[in-house]
């Protein structure tokens, strides 16, 4: 696994910023039953930052369908122009507001399916993927991101946001190493 | 900082330039806001007014010179707001041991600091006689909080929302004031992070998001033309 500050913000990084936040450097791991949780960006968005980021949301869920690992899509407006495929088997929850648990069934769907982590992707990486990370780390969730399977419309506010994100609350790691941690019978962490 | 219309004014690159122009103004200053000071206690300002990397081994929660730099703002705020008739609603953690025996903590931070006490709000910044404190576990001022019920039983129709961290608490509060519906302003000088690049950003992405953000004398000016009313129902 890369090092903890060896992603997509660390050319941003300073020595002042590495040391300031090096409280909250730690090992990180996939849950032992996460979901997929994929937040669509709403229409008319476009990706400056990480554009590949639905097929790398592709890779994933297709491992994550072939071992059972629950995949639900949160999607502001189902009218929108479909970014990632939605298959028969996955979960669609509404996404009236940022985060996709706000206002929505997301957490009770994650309930009844008995998960006890999730691994969030989608865009913005500033806006409902950020949102969506930190809340579910309120409901306590172990939580991670693959950054990239993360969009934006801004480099900049990708890297903070994933740079602050990956230190306060979820688990950062690349599309690679979360498949990784899938396809070891998942997680190891409880 | 003391002045504040454009907080992120050296951090911008040409995407984030056009992400601003794009920006469309969004409802401010309604007619009975409150104030919602999040996170103002103690800790974050332990260790004094110094270089937060200084602080770090001994104090790894402060925010060093970034809180008492906004403490004269946030002093001066606090009066104009109850000068106002604007209720403040502090935000403070709550750290009664048999809330969290299992020790769940709302970030992924190490704790170091075991000093519980410092999750006092700041004796300046002190709530008066009458004025509501929330106490939360998580990151946002509502989850789990009755927050929300709170300002629908005061007819709150807009808030003005400060504290720390601005990448953390504060931002997390704020989404979800503006997903409940109310119109934010975010006051800059009054606000504060670890780290100046990860303060500006969270404000830049709030205000392109989901609050207007301001500083204190635009606030302040806002809430001597409100005529705030207050009734709870």
């Amino acid at each position: 696994m890369r090092s903890f500050e060896d992603y997509c913000w660390s050319d941003i990084l300073t020595d002042d910023m590495t040391r300031i936040y090096s409280a909250y450097h730690r090992q990180r791991a996939i849950s032992s039953r996460p979901a997929l949780v994929v937040v669509h960006p709403e229409n008319g968005f476009t990706a400056v930052a990480q554009p590949e980021w639905p097929k790398e949301v592709e890779r994933i869920a297709a491992i994550a369908r072939k071992n059972g690992t629950p995949v639900v899509h949160s999607r502001r407006n189902t009218d929108d122009r479909l970014h990632v495929r939605i298959a028969p088997e996955d979960f669609t929850c509404a996404r009236p507001c940022e985060s996709a648990f706000f206002f929505s069934d997301l957490e009770r769907v994650l309930t009844r399916q008995k998960v006890n982590g999730v691994i969030v992707v989608g865009a913005p990486a500033s806006g409902a993927v950020r949102a969506t990370a930190a809340e579910a780390k309120s409901y306590g969730y172990r939580t991670a991101i693959a950054e990239d399977a993360t969009g934006d419309e801004s480099s900049l506010l990708r890297k903070v946001a994933l740079f602050d994100v990956a230190h306060k609350y979820a688990d950062v790691m690349s599309a690679d190493e979360v498949i990784e941690f899938l396809q070891a019978g998942k997680g190891t962490a409880s | 900082m003391t002045t504040t219309s454009d907080p992120w004014i050296d951090i911008l690159d040409d995407e984030t330039r056009a992400l601003l122009a794009a920006r469309k103004p969004r409802p401010t200053g309604g007619k009975s806001p409150v104030l919602i000071a999040v996170d103002l206690y103690d800790l974050v300002y332990d260790g004094g007014n110094r270089p937060v990397v200084e602080l770090m081994d001994d104090y790894p929660a402060s925010c060093g010179e970034y809180a008492w730099g906004a403490l004269p703002a946030t002093i001066e705020l606090f009066n104009q707001t109850r000068a106002a008739g604007i209720p403040i609603i502090h935000v403070n953690y709550d750290t009664r041991a048999e809330t969290d025996p299992w020790n769940i903590h709302p970030t992924n931070r190490k704790r170091r600091q075991k000093n519980l006490g410092l999750y006092s709000i700041k004796s300046e910044l002190a709530a008066l006689e009458g004025e509501t404190i929330i106490y939360k576990k998580r990151a946002s001022a509502f989850f789990g909080t009755p927050l929300c019920a709170f300002l629908n039983e005061m007819q709150v129709d807009s808030v003005y929302m400060i504290g720390e961290s601005t990448s953390g608490c504060l931002r997390a509060s704020v989404v979800e004031a503006w997903s409940f519906g109310y119109p934010v302003s975010v006051i800059a000088d009054a606000s504060f992070d670890r780290y100046p690049l990860n303060h500006k950003v969270s404000l830049l992405d709030m205000h392109l998001k989901y609050a207007t953000v301001i500083d204190v004398a635009t606030a302040t000016r806002e809430m001597r033309s409100s005529k705030p009313v207050h009734e709870v129902a």
